[in-house]
């Protein structure tokens, strides 16, 4: 039985519709798993996969460092940051196929994720805010050195 | 002027008028992607508030004390092991998360033995996951933390902090065991409902995979003439990595 043949009777054909054949367009019209576009996307995922893992390793490089320097400061943490959202990206755009999608999807689905920004800037400012009126009972006192 | 934006609305009008999707892509893929937005958005919001609460508080455990054993090494190693067990699980995860997206391959080309190989060995992965999850949790439990313990703990179960070794904190510790063992509750509570979310999101996971494993060697997606619902599963295995990521950072790294 080919892979493509459908059976127009069968129920399991007309479950999901026929609208996932019309739009999948980068599933659509491929045959040959041998083919050197096939052999090139995979080729792309064991890179990527390169990428993960190197930057991973570099992560645990810097947090065994720092840990054993005693370190910890905004600049190992930027870096962390940094990093992480380079893996987030990769992962994304590689590995959830978000880079191959059109512009208006991409959007719809990115545009969401800029809440982030206000909410980690104001919560994590009330945060600190909340623990400075802590320590100085609310600007009472002079904030005691920790 | 008027002219030039109705000739603009009226191509945007007709991408949107029905007949077609105007993203190009399938009604399944648009609502699972629309799902992992409100759940990245949950993810996010448990992630904040661990963050607000490790702003507003004086001093914190420090995971590299905390998270410093390995299984079986431990036993024999007297040394902190921070990060490599840790580590081991983050690239389990990345690794089942790489066989997920060559199954997604295998099945953009109807490949119905590589979807199968690529999805055993991605829920092999989650399994694998969930072990070491699993050993940790019983670990931290075995050492008295739990959801809600470390109120009043005593002044050794709260060493585990940042910069003990500066001036004048540990008498700051000794003198108010229970603020500082406040800090550490928090930290636990945070670290197993989070982690506990994510492991809930890991399950549910490996539980679709078998799904899909299933119904490849039963040959339902041959019969229905493509495989996409390997994908849509794949961004949720993808996102529950993608969410991996951020813990890794916030509890472990940070």
């Amino acid at each position: 039985m080919s892979a493509h043949q459908h059976h127009e009777q069968d129920h399991l054909t007309l479950y999901e519709g026929d609208q996932s054949k019309l739009y999948s367009g980068i599933m659509n019209h491929h045959t040959d798993v041998q083919s050197s576009a096939s052999k090139n996307q995979v080729k792309r995922i064991w890179k990527i996969t390169l990428w993960l893992s190197i930057i991973t390793i570099v992560e645990v490089g810097i947090g065994l460092a720092a840990y054993a320097a005693g370190a910890h400061n905004s600049i190992i943490i930027a870096v962390f940051l940094i990093l992480t959202i380079l893996k987030a990206g990769l992962i994304v755009r590689v590995f959830m196929h978000l880079g191959d999608e059109r512009k208006n999807f991409v959007a719809a689905v990115l545009i969401p994720m800029g809440l982030f920004i206000w909410m980690v800037l104001a919560f994590l400012s009330d945060g600190a805010f909340w623990l400075k009126m802590n320590n100085t009972q609310a600007g009472t006192k002079t904030e005691l050195h920790k | 002027m008027t002219q030039a934006s109705t000739a603009t609305v009226t191509a945007e009008e007709s991408k949107w008028d029905g007949g077609q999707s105007p993203f190009k892509v399938s009604y399944g893929k648009v609502m699972i992607w629309f799902f992992l937005i409100s759940d990245a958005l949950t993810f996010g919001a448990l992630l904040v508030s661990y963050g607000t609460t490790r702003f507003a508080s004086n001093v914190w455990p420090d995971p590299n004390k905390v998270f410093a054993s390995f299984p079986v090494i431990s036993n024999f190693v007297d040394a902190p092991l921070p990060l490599a067990f840790v580590s081991l699980m983050t690239f389990i995860l990345i690794l089942s998360s790489v066989t997920m997206v060559l199954a997604v391959h295998a099945g953009h080309y109807g490949d119905k033995k590589g979807v199968i190989r690529w999805m055993l060995l991605t829920i092999i992965g989650g399994v694998c996951f969930l072990a070491c999850q699993a050993w940790e949790w019983t670990h931290l439990y075995h050492d008295g933390a739990w959801w809600g313990s470390f109120v009043n703990a005593p002044v050794d179960s709260v060493l585990h902090l940042f910069n003990m070794d500066r001036h004048g904190v540990p008498e700051a510790v000794t003198a108010h065991p229970d603020a500082f063992a406040q800090s550490t509750h928090d930290f636990y509570n945070y670290f197993f409902t989070i982690t506990g979310f994510h492991g809930v999101h890991v399950t549910s996971g490996v539980l679709l995979n078998v799904m899909l494993l299933v119904n490849t060697v039963n040959g339902t997606y041959e019969r229905r003439g493509h495989y996409e619902m390997v994908e849509k599963v794949g961004l949720y295995w993808h996102f529950v990595d993608l969410v991996w990521v951020f813990v890794f950072t916030c509890f472990y790294l940070l």
